[in-house]
Parts: C-alpha cells; sequence; structure tokens
C-alpha cells in the first residue's frame, strides 16, 4: 500500500496532465494522490475492523442477507445505467460505480466479498449436511447464485476481470470444499469452454486475444497491442534497478491507465526487476501465509473463507502481472492493494482483515487443543505490520 | 479425522502449487523481459520517447527606405490551423466552432471527417488570424489544436512585386529578394531533441537532451526608395496603359554610389497570392534576369572607348553615306535624311544616333580611320568587358543573367560582329549592367558594384552590417574629361527637350535611347514586328555633377515600341524625381 502511495505521489500529477490534456478535464496535481490516500487510510480502517472488531462468526451467520444484499446492488446499479441515472457512473461505456456525491463505490468489490461468505457458508453447510455434489440440493442452488453473480458483472457491467476474479473465487473454495474430483474436472472442463465461447463470440475481446498472441509471437504492433506493449516497454525499460521515482516516461501518457490496472508496468520501470521481485516475494508470504491460516484452522467454514481471499489474492496479482507481461490477454484488473482505485483496495484489505482474525481463532485454539506453538499468532502479527508497511 | 485433515492438506498443498507455480512463471519472465530484453527495450523507449523538433527560424522581413527611415514591406504573421482528433472531440463541438469563427478558413468537411474510421488527425481550417484563434482556443473543446503557420504579408501590396519576389509553400524563397537572399532571410533553424509525453510535450525527465536555438533570419533593409519605386511603377503603368507596351521595368540608381533607388517591372503580381499567377514569366526582375540587346544605348560606351584612348573627341569629323560596309555586309543607319549626308561631328553622330558614327569609333581605336581591324576590336572588347564589364554579372545582391560578349579574335565575321556591337547588337547584357556601365561613364569614370541592400534592420534601427556578401568594386575607368565630354554630348541629346520646356529650366538632363530589333530564328527581324524601346539618362542641378541615373525598357510581344516610348517614360520620371526629391534648380 505505501508503495502504491509513493508511485501514485510520483505519477499522479503525469495522470493529471494527461488527463487534462487530452480531454480538457481540470485534475489538481495531487488529486489522485489524496484519493489513493484517503483509500490507504480507508482501507486501514476497514483491515482493523475486520481484524479486530468485526467477529466474523457473527458476520457468517449473515452470509445469506449479505449476499442477496451484494446482487441486489448490482442489479440495481444495472437498472440505473440502463435508465441512463446519474446515480449510475460510466467509464468508456461501462457502468460499474454508483456515484454517492463525489465518492464513487463498485458494488462488484462488495460482490467479491459477499460471494467468499456466502460460498463458505454454503459449501461448509452442505459439507456437513452430505449434500455436496448433490445435483439439486447442492448444483442447483450454486449455479443459481454463481451464474448471476457472473451475469451482472461480466454481462452487465462488462467487468470481464472481476468475472476472472469471481470464478477463481468459486474453484479455489470449489477444490477445498471437499466436492468428488470428477465433479470438480467436469465443472472446471464447463466453465472453460463457456469461457472460450464468450471469448469467440464477442469481437472486442477476440481482439484482445489477438494482441496478446501478436505480443507473445512478436508480431506487428497495432492499436490493439499498444497497451500490451506499452506495459511491457515500461517493464523492459526498468533493467535492474529502474529508472527511480519521478523519473517514469511511460507514464506521461504512453501507458494506459498507468495508475489502476497498469500500474505494476510502472513499478516496473521505476523499480526495476528488484523492486518487482521484492514486491512479488511480498505477495508471495501474504498468499502462503493466507494458505498456512487456511491449514491452522479447524473450522470448515471459516478454512473455506481464508480459501475465497487467497483465490481472490491470487487471481488479482496473477491475472494482472501476467497481463502486464503479456502472459495472458488483458482483461483489466487491478493490482491488489497498489492500484488506484478506492473500493478494490478497501475490500481486499477488509477480506485480509477477516483473514488474520480467523487466524487468531486459530491460534487459540490450535494452543489449546494441540499446544503446537504459538509461532502462529506471532507470525500472524508480524506479517500484519509487514503488510501495512508492504 | 486424519483422513480428512490429509485431504485438506492434500488440497492446500494444491492450491500452494498452483500459487507458487504462477508466480514463479512472472519471476522468470520478469527477468527474461527486464534482464536478457532489456537494452532492447530501452531501444525502442527511445524510439518512442525522443521527439526531435524543428525550432523554426523567423524569417527576416524586408524593408524599403522613406525619407531616410526604413519601412517594411515584407512581414511575417501568425496564421493558425485548427487540427482535431475526431476520435476524442465531439463532432457538435468542433462544428459550432467552425461555424462561429472560421467559417471562411474551413478546408474539411465535417461530416466526411467523421465518416472516416480510425482517423485521429485532421485539419479542419487554415490561415486562421490570431484573434481568432485565440477566442477558438477559449472555447477549451478536447483535442483540439492550434498549429502555428507563419505567413508573408505585403503591406504595400503589389508594390515591387518582380524585385521582391514571394515565398513558396514549403517556405522558400522564390525569385527576387526572397529568392536570391532566401538563406539570409531564412536563418538557421535550431533543434530539441528531447524526451517527450505521449502528446509531444518535452519532459525535463530525459538525460540527453538537446537544444540549438534557432538563429532569425536578417530584417534586410533594401536601399530601393519607397515613394520613388512608387512613383515611378504608377507612371510606367500609365506609359503601358497609353502605348502599345504591355511590360515596362524601370530602373533608377546613384551613379556615385552604386545604390539602387528604384527597380520596378511592371505589370506586378500579388506576392500574397503568387499561384495566381499562369505564366511564369511575370515573376522575372527583368532589370537582372533577363539579358537583351540594348541598341544604340551602347554607343555611349563605345564612345567613351574612343574618347579615353585619346582617338576622338565630341568635335572630331567624320564623313556619314548613311551606311558601312563591312565584311561585304552593308550597315545601314536608321536615320537617313539627305541633310545628314556628308561630314559630320562626332557629337552630331550622336545626337542623330548614326551607326556609322559609332563604327568611325571603332575604326579609331584600331588608329584606322578607314577599317575595321584587330587592335580596334581588342580595345573595344578591353572596355566593354573588362572596363565596363559587360556580360558579366554586376555583383549585386540578386541573381543575375550574365548575358555574353563575342570574342574579338574568334568565329566568323569579327569586324560586323565588333561594328554592330558599337550599336549593341550581337550582345546581350542586361538593364543593371547597362546602367552601371552608364553611371561609369557620367560619374566621373569610375565603375562602382551597384547594390541593393542598405544594411539590416535590427534592434529599431539600420545597421550597415549585413551577412550579404557583396564584395564591392571600385574602378577607374575613364578619365574625368572623358567622362565631362560625355555628359556635355549627353545634355546636348536632349537639347530639344529643354527648348520644348519637357525639361526644365536649372537642371541638366542627358541622356541616349535605344531601339532593339528583335532576334528571330537567329537573324535580326528587318520587319521591325518587334521592338524594344530603352532609354537611358541623368538628371541633376545645372552644373552639378548627376545623383541620379534613370533607365526605362518598354516592350510587348509582337508590338514595335520605340524608344519613343521609353524616352516619354524617362521625361515623366525624371521630373517626378526632381519633385520628389524637392532638387533645387542649379546655377543658371
Amino acid at each position: 500500500m505505501a508503495t502504491g502511495l509513493i508511485i501514485i505521489y510520483a505519477i499522479g500529477p503525469m495522470r493529471a496532465n494527461v488527463l487534462n490534456n487530452t480531454y480538457g478535464t481540470d485534475y489538481d496535481p495531487n488529486y489522485f494522490f489524496i484519493g489513493q490516500l484517503r483509500s490507504v487510510v480507508l482501507s486501514l480502517v476497514f483491515f482493523f475492523a475486520a481484524f479486530k472488531w468485526i467477529p466474523y462468526k457473527y458476520l457468517k451467520k449473515y452470509a445469506k442477507p449479505i449476499m442477496i444484499t451484494a446482487l441486489v446492488l448490482s442489479a440495481l446499479l444495472w437498472l440505473l445505467s440502463l435508465t441512463g441515472s446519474s446515480l449510475a457512473k460510466c467509464e468508456l461505456g461501462e457502468c460499474r460505480w454508483f456515484n454517492l456525491g463525489g465518492l464513487s463505490f463498485q458494488p462488484a468489490e462488495f460482490l467479491k466479498l459477499a460471494l467468499v461468505i456466502y460460498l463458505a457458508d454454503f459449501l461448509a453447510r452442505k459439507k456437513e449436511e452430505g449434500k455436496l455434489g448433490d445435483l439439486r440440493e447442492f448444483w442447483l442452488p450454486l449455479l443459481v447464485v454463481c451464474g448471476l453473480s457472473l451475469f451482472l458483472v461480466v454481462i452487465a457491467q462488462g467487468d470481464l476481470g472481476t468475472g476472472v476474479t469471481l470464478i477463481a473465487i468459486i474453484f479455489g473454495m470449489l477444490l477445498m470444499s471437499g466436492i468428488p474430483a470428477k465433479q470438480y474436472l467436469i465443472m472446471l472442463a464447463l466453465v472453460l469452454v463457456v469461457a472460450v465461447g464468450a471469448v469467440a463470440t464477442s469481437s472486442h475481446r477476440m481482439q484482445r486475444v489477438d494482441a496478446w498472441l501478436a505480443t507473445l509471437t512478436g508480431g506487428e504492433s497495432s492499436d490493439s497491442t499498444y497497451h500490451i506493449d506499452n506495459a511491457m516497454l515500461a517493464i523492459g525499460t526498468g533493467g535492474f534497478f529502474g529508472v527511480g521515482i519521478g523519473n517514469s516516461i511511460q507514464a506521461t501518457g504512453y501507458l494506459p491507465e498507468s495508475i489502476n490496472d497498469s500500474i505494476f508496468a510502472i513499478l516496473g520501470e521505476t523499480f526495476g526487476f528488484v523492486g518487482l521481485f521484492l514486491i512479488l516475494v511480498v505477495f508471495t508470504a501474504i498468499l502462503l501465509r493466507l494458505l498456512n491460516v487456511a491449514g491452522h484452522t479447524a473450522d470448515n467454514s471459516d478454512r473455506l473463507t481464508v480459501v475465497g481471499v487467497f483465490s481472490w489474492f491470487l487471481a488479482g496479482v496473477v491475472v494482472n502481472i501476467m497481463a502486464m507481461t503479456g502472459l495472458v490477454p488483458v482483461t483489466g484488473i487491478t493490482l491488489p492493494l497498489i492500484s488506484y482505485g478506492g473500493t478494490s483496495m478497501i475490500f481486499i484489505a477488509f477480506a485480509i482483515g477477516l483473514s488474520l482474525q480467523i487466524s487468531c481463532y486459530t491460534s487459540r485454539e490450535v494452543i489449546k487443543n494441540e499446544n503446537i506453538s504459538s509461532r502462529g499468532r506471532l507470525r500472524g502479527s508480524h506479517y500484519a505490520s509487514r503488510r501495512r508497511s508492504s | 479425522m486424519p483422513r480428512n485433515s490429509h485431504s485438506v492438506n492434500h488440497r492446500l498443498t494444491i492450491l500452494k502449487n498452483v500459487a507458487l507455480f504462477a508466480l514463479a512463471i512472472i519471476a522468470v519472465r520478469l527477468f527474461f523481459i527486464q534482464i536478457i530484453e532489456h537494452n532492447s527495450w530501452v531501444a525502442k523507449a527511445n524510439e518512442q520517447h525522443t521527439l526531435l523538433k524543428t525550432i523554426t527560424a523567423k524569417r527576416g522581413e524586408i524593408y524599403m527606405m522613406d525619407k531616410g527611415e526604413p519601412v517594411a514591406v515584407v512581414l511575417n504573421q501568425a496564421t493558425y490551423q485548427i487540427v482535431i482528433d475526431p476520435t476524442v472531440t465531439k463532432k457538435e463541438d468542433i462544428q459550432k466552432v467552425l461555424d462561429e469563427y472560421a467559417k471562411n478558413y474551413q478546408v474539411a468537411n465535417v461530416d466526411e471527417v467523421y465518416n472516416q474510421e480510425g482517423l485521429r488527425y485532421a485539419v479542419m481550417a487554415k490561415n486562421i488570424p490570431r484573434e481568432t484563434a485565440e477566442k477558438i482556443a477559449e472555447s477549451e473543446i478536447p483535442a483540439v489544436w492550434l498549429k502555428k503557420n507563419n505567413q508573408r504579408v505585403y503591406p504595400e501590396g503589389e508594390l515591387a512585386s518582380g524585385l521582391l519576389g514571394f515565398v513558396n509553400a514549403d517556405g522558400i524563397g522564390q525569385y527576387g529578394v526572397e529568392g536570391s537572399l532566401n538563406k539570409a532571410l531564412s536563418g538557421q533553424d535550431g533543434l530539441i531533441k528531447t524526451t517527450a509525453d505521449v502528446n509531444n510535450v518535452a519532459l525535463s525527465i530525459g538525460k540527453d537532451n538537446v537544444k540549438i536555438p534557432a538563429e532569425d533570419g536578417t530584417n534586410l533593409v533594401l536601399s530601393i526608395d519607397r515613394g520613388l519605386e512608387k512613383g515611378a511603377e504608377n507612371l510606367a503603368v500609365d506609359a503601358i496603359n497609353n502605348t502599345a507596351a504591355t511590360n515596362a521595368s524601370v530602373l533608377i540608381m546613384n551613379p556615385n554610389t552604386g545604390q539602387v533607388l528604384t527597380m520596378a517591372n511592371l505589370p506586378n503580381y500579388n506576392p500574397a497570392d503568387y499561384a495566381k499567377v499562369t505564366d511564369a514569366s511575370a515573376y522575372n526582375n527583368y532589370t537582372t534576369d533577363v539579358p537583351y540587346e540594348p541598341a544604340s544605348i551602347c554607343k555611349n560606351f563605345a564612345f567613351s572607348a574612343a574618347i579615353n584612348e585619346g582617338k576622338m573627341t565630341p568635335e572630331t569629323t567624320y564623313f556619314n553615306k548613311h551606311y558601312e560596309e563591312v565584311d561585304d555586309w552593308k550597315i545601314w543607319n536608321a536615320e537617313q535624311r539627305s541633310s545628314l549626308y556628308g561630314t559630320l561631328t562626332m557629337r552630331d553622330a550622336l545626337y542623330w544616333s548614326l551607326n556609322t558614327g559609332s563604327i568611325y569609333a571603332l575604326k579609331l581605336l584600331g588608329d584606322d580611320p578607314n577599317s575595321i581591324n584587330q587592335q580596334g576590336r581588342e580595345r573595344l572588347y578591353d572596355y566593354y568587358h573588362n572596363k565596363f564589364r559587360l556580360g558579366r554579372a554586376t555583383g549585386i545582391e540578386l541573381i543575375e543573367a550574365e548575358g555574353y560578349i563575342e570574342d574579338p579574335n574568334e568565329g566568323w565575321g569579327r569586324d560586323s560582329t565588333y561594328a554592330n556591337m558599337t550599336f549593341g547588337q550581337n550582345l546581350q547584357i542586361t538593364m543593371v549592367q547597362t546602367a552601371t556601365a552608364f553611371s561609369a561613364v557620367i560619374n566621373g569614370g569610375t565603375w562602382r558594384t551597384p547594390s541593393v541592400v542598405a544594411g539590416q534592420y535590427k534592434d529599431g534601427s539600420l545597421t550597415s552590417a549585413t551577412s550579404i556578401e557583396n564584395d564591392k568594386v571600385e574602378d577607374k575607368i575613364l578619365s574625368d574629361e572623358t567622362s565631362a565630354m560625355m555628359r556635355e554630348m549627353l545634355i546636348n541629346n536632349r537639347g530639344y527637350k529643354a527648348r520644348a520646356g519637357i525639361d526644365r529650366e536649372g537642371y541638366d538632363v542627358g541622356g541616349k535611347s535605344g531601339t532593339a530589333q528583335v532576334v528571330r530564328n537567329g537573324a535580326y527581324d528587318d520587319t521591325f514586328a518587334e521592338l524594344i524601346g530603352s532609354y537611358i539618362g541623368f538628371v541633376a542641378p545645372s552644373g552639378e555633377m548627376p545623383q541620379y541615373v534613370i533607365m526605362t525598357k518598354m516592350w510587348g510581344e509582337g508590338q514595335s515600341i520605340g524608344s519613343g516610348d521609353a524616352m516619354d517614360l524617362f521625361d515623366s520620371i525624371s521630373n517626378f524625381l526632381i519633385d520628389y526629391y524637392k532638387i533645387k534648380p542649379g546655377g543658371v
């Protein structure tokens, strides 16, 4: 988060300048830094709220209402955008935000959290009931909820990035739930077929894939490869140590979405391989810590929650960075905890906060039951502090 | 439940491996891009980020003199183009701006521009003046640029267009001063090599930024007197309107300095709209670009040579039988009146412009009154070519044609050629050569390089230093006595003009006419269907050295323009000049 703040402090004025010049807007040079600072402060508040103040045990009792609220909010946004209401905030033709008088709120982020909480409860319940893998009792409600979520995000909001994250959350948690491997693989294959079909039937998605293939195979540059080309150019020019803070040239308008989806590329230009490697190490540490928490959690639904957060975080990191390095097509996904963008940072911070809360129970229970070690707890707080500084 | 716990751990391991595998791929990929491919990405980045931009030097302006002060006749004006990015600029917005401010400057149809898919750059309007451009800028429509251009403007309209020339669409001077002094006027463009943002705005981030400032072009001040130029042009236009001539050229210079005061070529064209000219000959500066046969005006030079060699005086006599036979050719006088048959003085011969007289001067140069010989030819050549510098570029700061003069010892029919040369045939010279040589004849005998540039306009005043190379030659080629005799005979030529009151009392006005036959298909056109009329002379207060040499030339294709028309133009210009400079009459 601190890294994100620093980099946005450095390139925010450039971004403002580019937007002002190109679109005649009137952003203050510090607009993006202040926005990011606000997000970081809010994220820390939400992180501690989730970590310390909101008992997850109570929260997950409301899993169903939370999920319904999240779906209703997304549906409401869709309806508002269809009626052309000013309450729906649209950018580049996609309406993904509620406009709340200066503040904007992205319901898809809330939907991710809601889905994690809901699926954790649902899958754990079905396991207890022995209904895992049952067509009517298990697959039907699951498909309805997941299908509705995906529809609202991918079709109504045109947000493929969040769609990918949702699928990652669903399959991460399904894997953990203990459904029969055969069913799991069939579902995975089915989703892949649907995904390929969705891509192949949409010309603008096909264009992204073509662009990606062109980049990967060293083909001709074109308008559609511009984003990937310039992301890789930024990363490539960074070299071993990077060009240094404030010296990014790609951020002066060459690289689209330089402060949100493409921030990893700017980080690469600024801090070089060393910087990116350290960031990867921190991400890896967070991910492994989440798995560690999951491994030490006795409660099945808590463990599923942590795995859901893990999948969410992993999808963000991997899909974003792979897109920036030309390994997968660009989908428009933010880099967790670093990218500019309030709602996504707040919700992932909240989700990690919840996981750490779970790790606290875990530790206590582990100490009580198995007397293994207090290391987990110590490490938990250690990581928590590290995360704040990352 | 050991099995359950085992299966949990197994699944977590799967997740862990998936995560580590993906992150490992990313790390390898980053290593590949950032370390292995680093140099090629840096090269690509330099290509994309480096902005090479020319800083256009400001083109020098052109001034003329008016009452001792430089006044601008060619200025620069910034005009603007509206350039848009149709993918960002809204169609209604640009349409509104164009309708409101730039309707007269619009060059592209809005609908057509917006119908072209993927178009990101379109010039919508051109030549918009600054004030209008500022208003458009205030409307602050996204992705509209106002691109600056420099345009020449001519406060005096068509004045002296043949002398000034014009600047073409590429910013390169053509014809006249703009063409011949293009380098000095252009200055030296500067260069910016810098790292730039996506909108090509220079950034301070880069390390190898280079900035070479532009050196603006020289503001040239011409020695041309604006009022005199204007007056002479008006009179020349009148002359064209009142005669069969279609063209007229006027050259006025100070014989004591070589400074050109008027260089007019009528009809003028509009240099701001030069492309409308259909016949490129309209761009010519006939005073320097186009050689012609000066005809009888050359007699001044043949007579000067013979006098200066001590072979004759105005009182020297010869027998005029209306023709001379040279190389079995009969060369006739144009003036055939019977009263002139017999013994005449050389003064009379010049007065009546008798070819036999100038041929006699050539014979005297050869020390043989009865025939033309090698010594005569060589001496005439020495005067024409080496002393009067005829058939050679004068060194004026303009593009010049040289013309030619036959070698005295080569070719067929040398004697007849040289006989013809005494009255200005069989040679090609320009008006500026003629007027410069004539200046030497009357100014006491010194040939001086003519000049049209007085200096440069710098920091609000005229300074003489310029970057224009013009090696000034000062060559005393005739004795004071020769020059005095020539002046006396030239004034005598116009005796009847003084008696008729055309030349005012108290002024010495001298001159000589020239009517040139046109060479067609390598031979003189003896039908006299087309003639070029010319006249050269000087004007001064009585008894004083002349300060002004005036030369006129009039012609028209297929038109027989006698020297009378050119002389009439001379008369009106000489009188205008006296009034214009308020020259007081000399001691009566």
